[in-house]
């Protein structure tokens, strides 16, 4: 049965037809074709790709080699016609004759030292080889001999090299007739003949290039002046560029910076690095002259061959080190779309920076820098950060960082008194464990260890010290924005504040002081808890002074630098003139008493009361008067009666002070107390005093963080109430709180109005930059249709800033940013450099640069004011401080800088004795505390006593004393510490010179220099010459003499005061010299440098009635005088100048 | 079949790529000797120049002058001379050193070259003389000094390169030249702040200063409208509008008051900080 079923299975698989064979039989041509095709179109694509799609690039260079080689072109022939100019300048031509006389000159004696090396060089090749042969058979010998086992064989190897040595060579030498000569030598003869070939030619090339010595000064002379007279590149040069487009590889142009970096920008922006200057116009005229390129470049494609706008940038961040992408942003290695290269994409997270934000690059790696030169934009926004008061809610490293330190030094203190008990403890124990010991042994151990802990009580001790001086300097150096709220009920109209509260723009256009949104209930109650917080005492009533004369003080003592007022006020237009840093006081009259300005302009820095940071409260002369102690706080009574600890004795305003006498404090605030406008009048405000509207005040100036920037009784050490800002450009976008606006702004509409808004280049908001802008104009935006109650809304207040400065802090902003760069690419100032960096700080922080000129370029405040236009105002500027480095001793800079009336001690004590006694006269101790004092160099500067404007002491702390010395070292790049060198004693017959010369009438320094006689000094233009030895720098002096508009531009002193004598090598006098002079050959500059060093007040009185110099006159000022005079009678005191000045401490 | 299209395609791609190679051929530059275009053309005199003149008057009586008090340089107070201050210099009601010249009209299409000869400005009796002085760009100003005593000349231009450099007694003229046009530059010496000088610089010639009958003259004007621009030191400036036909002479008077300052139309002014 199984048999039949398989044969059946057998016989019906057997086929009946053969199977159709798919590949034999079925004709795949169709199938083919279309996967030909489609192989085709692949192709197609693939090249299309290759060409357009993926390497858009392509195009992009293309059309850059078109239109780049034809801009050469043109280039090359501008550059050809200039320099053949030049060239055929008379001044060029005789260079050019002058090298050609030098290289014919040289030729006569050069030909024959050719002849001659060529000679030594043939007898040279000749013997090399036979000596070269005989040498390496000998070394080759003397090898063997040393490897040689036995003393005999070692015989006869030395033999057999001493036979070497004996035997002739025989050589061939051409001699001077140019026949050859045969000779036969010893290896030692002919070893002297080699050598002595050799040195002869050495001798003869040294002879030959200081006989063409000539010819190179005369080339480089020529080239000299073709690079002075030519401006821009060379023919050749443009040539060689023109060459280097023809020979153009097209290319993806990739920088790979270590791996860290890579970037394909230039392989677009080819022009980027090109040494000619190419700018759009020149692209896009170039491509129009070009002839195959139809249509030609786009706008677009033209402005993206443009060379880099800062070269100079690029010489500091060489691209192949630092790449593109790094400073702005972008996917370095997108090449695929303009889009995708530069990150503007979905999930992208570092697009590339809008031009108007392109410094917030700089910051990832100079966010240590306050101020980075050519980043203008972003020191603005950092400048407003610290000026608008955003760090007082904002942490933010390195702003407000005394606040920080401050509350770390208290911090460590109480740490290290916790560590010094438990020691005490611990010394306790052990002496009672040695008492206790088993041996004398581990007695002794013990008794050594107790030992060692009392060592480290007194170390603890040392570091408490320390950090308590060091909480002293940094309580002068902490500093609020606004001011002192405990202070208003005797500074403030009581009317006054509900106004200004509700919107502080409108009463003071630009103030820093932000708009709340606070309901009027709200501000009733803010009113009345400020009103109802501060201290309750009335500074003593002052007299009337002299507006007009306080109009004068206020307009030249340099007041404008910082604070701003309307021009009618001072005569001055009807625009708004002065700084922005500080307030504006066109109203300033409507709202503060005339007896706290007087007060305030004296010494802005005196408080009413000081405040102890340990018992957290200000105290009273009752707690003075419990030690039996005068109710004095300054600077030498900074210590709490009560506890022996540090007082904030000053208020915490940058505020300086100008040394006023008391009567100029009067004039000022008079005109100052007459700034507002007539008949005004406040609704009266007697809710102030409304006790049951302070605790919802208080709870509302603590919500809303008013602390931030003032000082409030109770909430002196309030914490910071809003976002850490540090790294906030990093911060991921869904961490940006746009609320309810986040589809407007992916859509791109407008947040207030909804509509679309059109912008090139941009679509939509929703990105840092757009979070940042719209918060900036509007800090409440992102409450919009949110439904909230009044505590949970934003608290951020409405600052008002013009579109210029939310650009600028949003730069600041973006640039806020985690970088994952390393360490070596980020800067990391050191020495002179980090000294600056940290100096910035401090120099921006009072505004030095409203008065000064610091930085190269800059321009100050006072240099832009009318009264500073004209050539006699220009001699009232304030100096500049670009060299100032170099200029100084630090040593005298610091002590400068600490008080820059240069006081005597004398001064000094008697004044504090004087204070002493005042409050100790009994009657009303507060009121009288509150009294004008009479201050140390009251009413003048320490060395520039004829300006007008004055340098106010700033009461900086010994910290911030040596950062700005060290900036000013640092900027000039001068070495710390500074010794100063000595300069050779003047000769008699010198001294007698220099005398001659100063004292004559062709070098009157004694007309414009300061001589002591006031009524001289009045009208000088330039400093005491018994301050240089002290003050400046003898190289400096020297520089100064020769040239001093290259140092400071603009300045009285002429120049042209030397000229120079190439016959002795020498500066000379450039005018008449005394007789004295004709025999002396020593340059006259070092001459009067060394005398200006070693004048003595003798030996001014001596010139002074010398000649026909500045013969002291009795006579008042002349023309010069008028309303100036006013001023200059103040100043009564006769100056000292040599007298020794206080040693301070120095860290 | 296929194989003919494959080629077919391939001859066709490579023609494509041979012939954009080959295109590569470049234009030679249109215009090849083109000037910037910026550089005016020469002023060429047709002949038909005419003349401005004019007296200026000052109307009110003018303080008698000051006295300088020279006692600080013995040599300025001995040198012989005038002493009187000479910044606003009035004789029979017509001011003296007001500074006048053309803006506008032709002297903005063409260039003039500065005259070969140099403008003097002498330091005599511890003063400039003159006190006002136009000069072209480009053109040579020699300072010399006559004086027995030591000056210094310091220009504080706001367009034009500063400079301040001493002459001593019987030093050798400085000679320097101003590159660009500017109304006008103070000059004064640093060491008798008395001594102050105003240098009007012009691209063109057509300017004058009033002599003490208060008369100037304008010569040789090109035909055109121009601004007339009389600048004084310390009275300010006024203009006049005025349209020279060829050949014309026209007479241009105008008065200053003495209580009032001109308000100045082309002074430049310092920037002062506006704040919003």
């Amino acid at each position: 049965m199984a048999d039949t079923t398989q044969s059946e299975q057998l016989e019906k698989r057997a086929p009946e037809t053969p199977e159709i064979d798919p590949i034999a039989d079925q004709s795949m041509s169709g199938a083919l074709l279309i996967s030909s095709l489609l192989l085709i179109v692949t192709l197609l694509w693939s090249l299309y790709d290759e060409v357009i799609g993926e390497r858009p690039w392509k195009s992009y260079q293309k059309n850059f080699v078109d239109s780049y080689s034809s801009y050469l072109e043109t280039a090359k022939k501008r550059q050809k016609n200039l320099e053949k100019e030049v060239k055929s300048s008379p001044e060029y031509q005789e260079l050019d004759q002058a090298y050609k006389d030098a290289s014919a000159a040289a030729k006569e004696l050069t030909d024959p030292i050719d002849a001659q090396v060529r000679k030594v060089d043939t007898r040279i090749n000749e013997l090399t080889g036979p000596f070269q042969d005989a040498r390496s058979w000998i070394v080759a010998k003397t090898y063997e001999l040393e490897v040689a086992g036995s003393e005999s064989s070692r015989k006869s190897i030395r033999d057999a090299i001493e036979k070497k040595k004996q035997e002739k060579i025989d050589v061939k030498i051409t001699g001077d007739n140019g026949l050859e000569e045969e000779k036969s030598l010893t290896f030692p003869e002919l070893e002297a003949v080699y050598n002595s070939l050799r040195d002869e030619k050495a001798r003869l090339l040294a002879e030959r290039v200081q006989i063409t010595q000539p010819i190179e000064g005369a080339r480089k002379k020529r080239e000299v002046y073709l690079q002075d007279h030519l401006f821009g590149l060379t023919e050749e040069q443009v040539a060689k560029l023109e060459e280097k487009a023809n020979t153009f590889k097209f290319e993806i142009k990739q920088i790979n910076a270590g791996g860290v970096v890579i970037d394909r920008c230039e392989s677009c922006h080819l022009g980027i690095r090109e040494p000619i200057t190419i700018t759009k116009a020149d692209m896009l005229r170039a491509s129009k002259e070009s002839a195959d390129d139809d249509p030609s470049l786009d706008e677009a494609e033209a402005a993206a061959f443009v060379s880099h706008p800062n070269r100079d940038l690029l010489k500091t961040h060489d691209p192949d080190r630092f790449g593109c992408s790094t400073c702005h942003g972008g996917n370095g290695r997108g090449t695929t779309s303009v889009d995708k290269g530069h990150g503007r994409y979905k999930h992208w997270l570092w697009p590339l920076y809008y031009k108007e934000n392109m410094e917030a690059g700089c910051n990832q790696c100079h966010n240590r820098d306050r101020v980075l030169q050519g980043a203008a934009v972003l020191n603005r926004g950092k400048e407003l950060f610290q000026v608008r008061g955003c760090a007082g809610c904002h942490r933010y490293e390195a702003f407000d960082r005394e606040a920080d330190a401050l509350s770390n030094a208290r911090q460590s203190i109480k740490t290290l008194e916790l560590q010094r008990d438990e020691r005490k403890r611990e010394i306790a124990q052990t002496g009672a464990a040695a008492d206790a010991a088993s041996t004398d042994e581990e007695a002794a151990q013990l008794r050594k260890k107790a030992e060692a802990l009392r060592q480290m009580i007194s170390q603890v001790d040392a570091r408490i010290d320390e950090f308590d001086t060091q909480a002293k300097y940094l309580m002068q150096d902490v500093k609020k924005i606004g001011p002192n709220l405990k202070e208003i009920k005797a500074k403030l109209r009581k009317d006054w504040i509900p106004v200004w509260l509700s919107d502080p723009q409108a009463f003071r256009p630009g103030t820093k002081m932000p708009t709340f949104r606070l309901e009027d209930d709200e501000i009733k109650a803010v009113s009345a808890f400020l009103w109802q917080a501060a201290l309750d005492v009335k500074p003593p009533t002052q007299a009337q002074g002299d507006a007009a004369h306080g109009k004068e003080l206020f307009k030249t003592l340099g007041c404008l630098g910082c604070h701003s007022i309307n021009g009618q006020a001072i005569d001055m237009g009807n625009q708004v003139i002065g700084g922005d840093f500080a307030a504006n006081l066109s109203r300033v009259g409507e709202k503060a008493n005339y007896d706290y300005i007087v007060r305030w302009v004296h010494n802005p820095r005196q408080r009413l009361a000081p405040y102890s940071p340990t018992l957290k409260r200000d105290l009273t002369p009752a707690d003075y008067k419990q030690k039996n102690l005068p109710f004095v706080f300054d600077d030498d009574h900074s210590k709490s009666p009560v506890d022996g600890r540090e007082l904030q004795i000053q208020n915490m305003t940058v505020m300086p002070n100008f040394r006023l006498s008391d009567q100029d404090a009067r004039d000022i605030a008079t005109f100052l107390a007459a700034q507002k406008r007539p008949g005004v009048d406040y609704k009266s405000a007697s809710y102030l005093d409304d006790a049951s509207l302070k605790s919802q005040g208080e709870q509302l100036v603590r919500r809303y963080g008013c602390a931030a920037c003032h000082e409030i009784k109770g909430m002196e050490d309030e914490q910071r109430i809003g976002t850490e800002l540090t790294l906030e450009g990093s911060k991921p976008i869904e961490r940006l709180d746009f609320a309810l606006l986040q589809q407007p702004a992916m859509q791109g509409r407008e947040p207030m109005t909804g509509e679309k808004i059109e912008r090139e280049g941009r679509e939509g908001w929703y990105d840092h930059k757009g979070f940042f802008e719209n918060k900036l104009r509007s800090p409440g935006i992102y409450d919009r249709g949110k439904v909230k109650t009044p505590e949970e809304r934003l608290r951020m207040p409405n600052i008002y800033l013009p579109e210029s400065d939310v650009t600028a802090l949003t730069t600041f902003l973006l640039g806020s940013v985690e970088t994952s760069l390393p360490e070596s690419m980020r800067y990391n100032a050191a020495g002179g450099k980090k000294a600056v960096q940290d100096g910035w700080w401090v120099v921006q922080k009072y505004n030095c640069m409203g008065c000064h000129n610091v930085l190269v370029g800059q321009d100050s405040i006072l240099m832009g004011l009318p009264m500073y236009q004209s050539a006699d105002g220009k001699e009232q500027l304030p100096p500049r401080l670009t060299s100032e480095g170099a200029r100084v001793n630090p040593d005298w800079l610091l002590r400068f800088l600490k008080d820059p009336s240069q006081a005597t001690p004398a001064e000094r004590t008697s004044l504090a004795q004087a204070v002493s006694g005042h409050a100790q006269a009994g009657g009303d101790e507060w009121a009288e505390s509150l009294k004008l004092h009479a201050q140390p160099g009251a009413n003048h500067n320490g060395v520039r006593r004829y300006l007008k404007a004055r340098m106010p002491t700033f009461n900086f702390s010994p910290n911030e004393l040596q950062a700005l010395v060290n900036f000013f070292m640092g900027a000039s790049s001068q070495a710390q510490p500074y010794i100063p060198e000595r300069l050779d004693p003047l000769a008699t017959d010198e001294q007698g010179m220099a005398r001659a010369l100063f004292s004559s009438n062709a070098a009157p320094c004694l007309k414009c220099h300061m001589t002591g006689d006031p009524a001289h000094d009045a009208r000088a233009t330039a400093p005491n010459f018994l301050l240089a030895p002290e003050r400046l720098k003898p190289a400096w002096t020297r520089r100064w003499l020769l040239d001093p508009q290259l140092i400071s531009p603009g300045t009285s002193m002429p120049s042209e005061l030397f000229k120079r004598d190439s016959g002795h090598d020498r500066w000379v006098f450039n005018g008449p010299t005394p007789p004295s002079f004709q025999t002396y050959e020593k340059d006259h500059v070092d001459l009067l440098v060394r005398y200006m060093f070693q004048i003595s007040p003798d030996e001014q009185r001596r010139l002074g009635t010398g000649g026909g110099g500045a013969a002291p006159s009795s006579a008042p000022a002349p023309a010069a005088a008028g309303n100036k005079t006013a001023i200059v009678e103040r100043k009564t005191r006769r100056p000292s100048l040599r007298g020794p000045i206080a040693a301070i401490r120095a860290p | 079949m296929i194989k003919t299209i494959g080629t077919a395609c391939m001859m066709l791609i490579l023609a494509t790529v041979l012939v954009s190679v080959g295109c590569k051929g470049k234009k030679k530059a249109a215009d090849d000797d083109k000037t910037d275009g910026t550089a005016k053309p020469q002023y060429a005199s047709k002949g038909d120049e005419g003349t401005i003149t004019g007296k200026i008057a000052y109307d009110g009586a003018p303080s008698t002058p000051k006295k300088i008090d020279m006692s600080q340089d013995g040599n300025c107070a001995a040198a012989p001379g005038d002493k009187s201050a000479d910044d606003l210099l009035v004789a029979d009601g017509k001011l003296a050193n007001v500074f006048v010249y053309v803006k506008g009209g032709p002297t903005d299409k063409f260039s003039f070259p500065p005259p070969s000869d140099p403008v003097v400005l002498d330091q005599k009796g511890c003063r400039y003389q003159p006190r006002v002085l136009g000069i072209q760009t480009n053109q040579i100003l020699k300072v010399t000094n006559s004086d027995n005593t030591t000056h210094n000349i310091h220009p504080s231009p706001k367009t034009n390169q500063e400079w301040n450099q001493m002459q001593a007694q019987g030093a050798p003229p400085i000679e320097k030249k101003f590159g660009r046009p500017e109304t006008l530059i103070p000059v004064k010496c640093n060491q008798h702040p008395w001594m102050k000088a105003n240098v009007g610089v012009l691209a063109h010639p057509y300017f004058a200063v009033s002599g003490k009958d208060g008369s100037y003259t304008i010569k040789t004007v090109p035909p055109g409208t121009y601004t007339l621009v009389f600048w004084h030191e310390t009275k300010g400036e006024q203009t006049q509008q005025v349209t020279i036909a060829a050949k014309e002479s026209k007479t241009q008077d105008i008065t200053y008051k003495a209580g009032a300052i001109a308000r100045a139309t082309s002074l430049q002014i310092g920037p002062a900080l506006v704040l919003p």
